[in-house]
């Protein structure tokens, strides 16, 4: 199967910090990856760098069903089959989810839209929501919800999931794993982030990563997030000789 | 000839001698007034480019005045008010008058606060007047169109008087054509009794040539209320001068506001609400958005009264500034003489969150589309507000036209 998703050497930052420093990751069609990681290893970086956030720059190159993103804006991403579940998906007051819905469906201009829009509606019980700003007041779970709901609509070829599964509650989290799961198609690749191994229990993802301070450090089945939950990351680091960077969280009792 | 050069005014139709004659002093004592010069911190920031001796006053309107359209939306009243002259006002409701009056009470605007409210007692021989009986609740909504026709300066004069226990809605339009270059100063004031409420939603699209120095003046009873909301789109220099005075105890009042100034536009708003009761209640809500090289005023004052205690009051500002030739002036002011208050302002001035632009994109929308739907969402805040729902929709769609205007112009 041909990769939805191949990345080379993806380095991106801010000004002068460099955050990401080289990240080669390939998902093949039809496969779900876990990408896993402590506190700003660099995980909502890599979803934004290649969802192209102008405040990032990005050098290397990254692949969507063989064309090349870099470089190009946001919105042809988005157009070329990428979708960005937000870790904090951002408030818009004033605008209704369907209002937007309904300009998405303008832009698109085609009528397969409308049909989606109709079957995520129900099937994600959207109904209760769609008429309120979006994400504005939602609920954490809500939130997420709301994502799903966009990327069932837009039908990407390569989403990116950023703890989709935070803030939720335990029939919240297997809801959306088997979403995810519902999702999977040999047209689609997906990259879950989370920090949890509780909602890889509900999915069977085909393989996951470890990013460490901007580096994919490990890569392998489902054992790796056994591994993970058993020893943490700081075992992980030592094992590879990974200088920890200071973080004072951990100083506390 | 100039307004201030007029050797005599002229007799409105079924005024007094007496009303005539106070007009005639009125008219002598305008010579004293000279014009603002920015520095008096009412007109602080507004650059007046003109004299009020620029203009002539207002002919009459000729028999050949269109009358205002019937349209579909019913009313319980209409008025109209051409070049400042009353040519049409009737009443269709029980308990409900709306009528011509040349002279008449006197007005809730000092007339010597400026040289607009002096000219305004000179020359408005006119007014149209509403009023409500006691107990009446007015279900539709009284219209009043005020335009000008004429490139001179005009005086229109609304005044309203909701009895004790009644309920009136009021939709005011003001508007011109845009090769109009008139100066119009509108007075708009009203009484509201106790256990009454009035809402009152002004609809200003002056012309672009057109210049509006206005009044919105209104008392409010004992346990009564107030909602007023303006939607500013109009007029090369468009101003208000508000005063609400919660004079009743328990009485409240709440102001909406949305204005958007294009190209070389001034919107200039003064607000003050005015506490000097007990137990009363105020919001201020006004959100507004300037392009190109417009630029918008809002002063917004709260004023307690010591004997206003239990008083709760607030006020919101917000300013989107869409081009870099555009500027935006939030001034919120608290003057607090009562010790047991809850009052506070929230004032902002900024620009398209570009947050809000990359998540919109990220969902496949070009930058234009997801501006476009950041700047409805913005003032769509302020609408949801708008009292009258059958009017927000048409309001709506006009700030967003404006903003497409402005995209398609390529000065955002
Ligand atoms: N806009 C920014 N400005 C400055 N530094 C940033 C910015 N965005 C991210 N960083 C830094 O980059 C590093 C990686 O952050 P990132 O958000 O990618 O981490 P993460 O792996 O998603 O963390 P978490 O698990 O907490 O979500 C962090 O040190 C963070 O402080
Ligand atoms: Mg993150």
């Amino acid at each position: 199967m041909s990769n939805a998703l191949e990345i080379r050497d993806l380095r991106a930052g801010i000004g002068d910090l460099e955050i990401l420093k080289g990240v080669d990751l390939e998902i093949p069609f039809g496969e779900i990856h876990a990408l896993m990681g402590p506190n700003g290893s660099g995980k909502s970086t890599l979803s934004h760098a290649l969802m192209g956030k102008p405040e990032f720059t990005a050098s290397g190159s990254v692949l969507l069903d063989g064309t090349e993103l870099l470089g190009r804006p946001v919105d042809e991403r988005a157009r070329l089959g990428l979708f960005e579940a937000f870790q904090y998906p951002v408030e818009v007051p004033g605008v209704s989810l369907d209002e937007f819905v309904a300009e998405l469906a303008d832009a698109a201009g085609n009528g397969s839209f409308q049909e989606r829009v109709a079957t995520a509606t129900a099937e994600l019980g959207m109904e209760r929501f769609i008429d309120r700003p979006i994400n504005e007041g939602l609920s954490g779970g809500e939130k997420k919800r709301s994502e799903m709901f966009q990327m069932a609509i837009a039908l990407p070829k390569v989403a990116v999931l950023d703890e989709i599964d935070s803030g939720l509650d335990v029939d919240a989290v297997r809801e959306v794993a088997g979403l995810v799961e519902r999702a999977r198609s040999d047209a689609l690749g997906v990259l879950l982030i989370t920090h949890y191994s509780r909602i890889l229990n509900y999915m069977e993802p085909d393989r996951i990563h470890v990013m460490i301070d901007g580096r994919i450090v490990r890569s392998g089945g489902p054992e790796v997030a056994a591994e993970l939950e058993a020893t943490g990351y700081e075992t992980l680091r030592a094992e590879l000789g990974l200088v920890p960077e200071r973080d004072p969280l951990l100083d506390l009792p | 000839m100039p307004i201030m050069d007029l050797s005599a005014l002229l007799r409105a139709s079924g005024e007094s001698d007496d009303a005539l004659a106070r007009r005639e002093i009125a008219r002598e004592h305008l010579a004293s007034y000279s014009m603002p010069t920015g520095r008096e911190e009412v007109w602080r920031y507004v650059d007046l480019d003109f004299a009020l001796g620029d203009f002539e006053l207002a002919p009459p309107p000729g028999a050949d005045t269109p009358p205002t359209e019937d349209e579909a939306t019913d009313a319980s009243a209409r008025a109209q008010i051409v070049d400042g002259a009353v040519v049409a006002a009737a009443a269709r409701a029980d308990g409900l008058r709306c009528e011509r009056v040349a002279g008449g009470e006197e007005s809730l605007v000092p007339a010597d606060m400026d040289i607009f409210t002096a000219a305004h007692d000179a020359f408005c021989s006119e007014w149209v007047e509403i009023a409500v009986d006691k107990g009446k609740a007015i279900e539709l909504p009284v219209v009043v169109d005020v335009s000008a026709l004429s490139s001179a300066a005009s005086f229109p004069g609304v005044r309203v008087d909701v009895a004790d226990g009644a309920e009136l809605t009021i939709a005011i339009r003001l508007d011109s054509a845009d090769d109009v270059a008139a100066l119009v100063v509108p007075h708009i004031e009203g009484r509201v009794g106790a256990n009454a409420n009035l809402t009152v939603v002004v609809d200003q699209e002056w012309g672009r040539q057109t210049k509006a120095i206005g009044q919105l003046v209104f008392s409010v009873g004992r346990d009564s209320s107030i909602q007023l909301a303006e939607a500013g789109l109009g007029g090369a220099l468009a101003r208000w001068q508000l005063n609400i005075k919660l004079a009743g105890q328990g009485s409240n009042a709440q102001v909406i506001g949305a204005y958007f100034g294009d190209r070389d536009q001034t919107l200039d708003y003064r607000y003050v609400m005015h506490h000097a009761a007990p137990n009363t209640h105020s919001t201020m809500f006004l959100k507004g958005a300037v392009e190109d090289e417009a630029g918008s005023i809002f002063t917004g004052m709260i004023r307690i009264d010591e004997e206003a205690q239990r008083t709760d009051a607030f006020q919101t500002n917000r300013n989107l500034i869409l081009s870099d030739g555009a500027s935006s002036q939030s001034v919120p002011n608290l003057e607090i003489l009562a010790n047991d208050v809850k009052c506070g302002h929230a004032s902002t001035v900024g620009q398209l969150d570009p947050e809000q632009r990359y998540y919109l994109m990220s969902r496949g929308l070009d930058p234009m589309r997801a501006d476009r739907l950041q700047v409805r969402g913005f003032f769509q805040e302020a609408l949801n507000r708008f009292p009258v729902p059958e009017m927000v929709e048409p309001l709506r769609e006009r700030f967003y036209q404006k903003y497409l205007d402005a995209q398609a112009g390529g000065r955002v």
